[in-house]
């Protein structure tokens, strides 16, 4: 009987393990997915980040009035990454630059390939393998006329099993001629750790 | 007896857990949906059809969708959804928009990311979307329970 009853145990809780499904596995995740993991940076906060500065920008009335019927070259600048972590801040500018592009409002320079376009237009120019008419000229480049700067700040506290993280991303669009901001926004995320009675 | 007695109870701690587990391991990512849908009426003014669909019942008791509307900045839509919570107690959904052009195609298919958004005890929060591009006519709300 003792026996019988130890086996019915056994073998419930087998299949209880086997409902809950506690084997690895390895699948696909949901790119888009908002679950946090850690209080660092992760690939939410930078997706959150991108559509709030890209969705302000855009409609934000002065830039609405600037960007109807023609579309301002933009040169992106470095973040400043004021954060203790190491963050690849030129994702979360070609995010923001490539959703600014895909809007249809704006037009942008990139100042990372420089040397490959220089690379470039000098075969073109001096190889001889390139028709003379058709090979790109030096000095035709359009200027930018706005300039996307942005801050990244972070405030850490920790207490006890809390740890209590404060993102802030600041950007700002700069008229290259007069200096003058056009358009600013910042975005702030707050993520809290609090650690569980079994550890974890 | 008494090893029979441990056993037994052993067996009904395991069994709690194991039943705990199940109930939070796979929660269903569920939710509430709003649409709505840029038409234009007789005189040609912009006119917004909306609708909700809830295909989750257990958040059907803990949100509600107040109001629901749109409007143009320059060419690009925007939306804002007013949502209220039901429950005393904070909770947390993530939400996304979802934005279609005119023949119904969905604009950046897949693209789009879940927003955390947490709702205190009886809050009405609103929440906004803006289209990628000026080829939005139509979006889908969606909200969920955190995955």
């Amino acid at each position: 009987m003792k026996n019988g009853m130890k086996f019915l145990l056994a073998a419930a809780a087998i299949g209880a393990l086997s409902l809950s499904g506690c084997a690895s596995t390895i699948q696909y995740g949901d790119a888009g997915s908002a679950k946090p993991l850690s209080t660092e940076f992760g690939s939410s906060d930078l997706q959150q980040i991108a559509e709030s500065m890209v969705d302000s920008m855009i409609t934000f009335p002065p830039m609405v009035e600037l960007t109807t019927g023609r579309r301002p070259v933009v040169s992106v600048d470095k973040v400043k990454n004021k954060t203790m972590q190491h963050i690849d801040t030129e994702s979360v500018t070609d995010s923001i630059r490539a959703r600014l592009i895909k809007s249809g409002k704006f037009r942008f320079i990139d100042r990372t390939t420089d040397a490959q376009t220089i690379d470039e237009i000098k075969t073109q120019q001096d190889s001889g393998l390139v028709d003379k008419n058709s090979a790109v000229k030096f000095g035709q480049q359009i200027g930018a006329e706005f300039l996307l700067t942005s801050n990244f700040s972070e405030i850490k506290q920790k207490v006890g099993g809390t740890t209590d993280v404060y993102y802030k991303f600041t950007m700002s669009l700069k008229n290259l001629k007069t200096g003058i901001l056009e358009w600013s926004d910042e975005k702030e995320i707050r993520k809290v750790f609090k650690r569980g009675t079994f550890g974890g | 007896m008494k090893l029979a007695k441990t056993v037994v109870l052993n067996g009904i701690a395991v069994a709690v857990l194991m039943v705990s587990f199940g109930l939070t391991g796979c929660s269903t990512t569920a939710g509430v949906e709003a649409s709505g849908k840029t038409g234009w009426d007789d005189q040609g003014a912009r006119i917004l059809e909306k609708k909700v669909v809830f295909n989750n019942s257990g958040l059907k008791g803990d949100i509600e969708i107040v109001d629901v509307k749109s409007a143009m900045a320059g060419d690009i839509m925007r939306a804002q959804a007013t949502l209220r919570s039901r429950d005393k107690d904070t909770l947390p959904f993530q939400y996304r928009f979802d934005w279609y052009d005119a023949n119904g195609f969905e604009i950046n298919s897949g693209g789009g990311a879940w927003k955390p958004l947490i709702l205190n005890g009886r809050e009405a929060k609103t929440i906004q979307g803006v289209a990628p591009d000026p080829r939005a006519k139509e979006f889908l709300l969606k909200i969920r329970e955190p995955d």
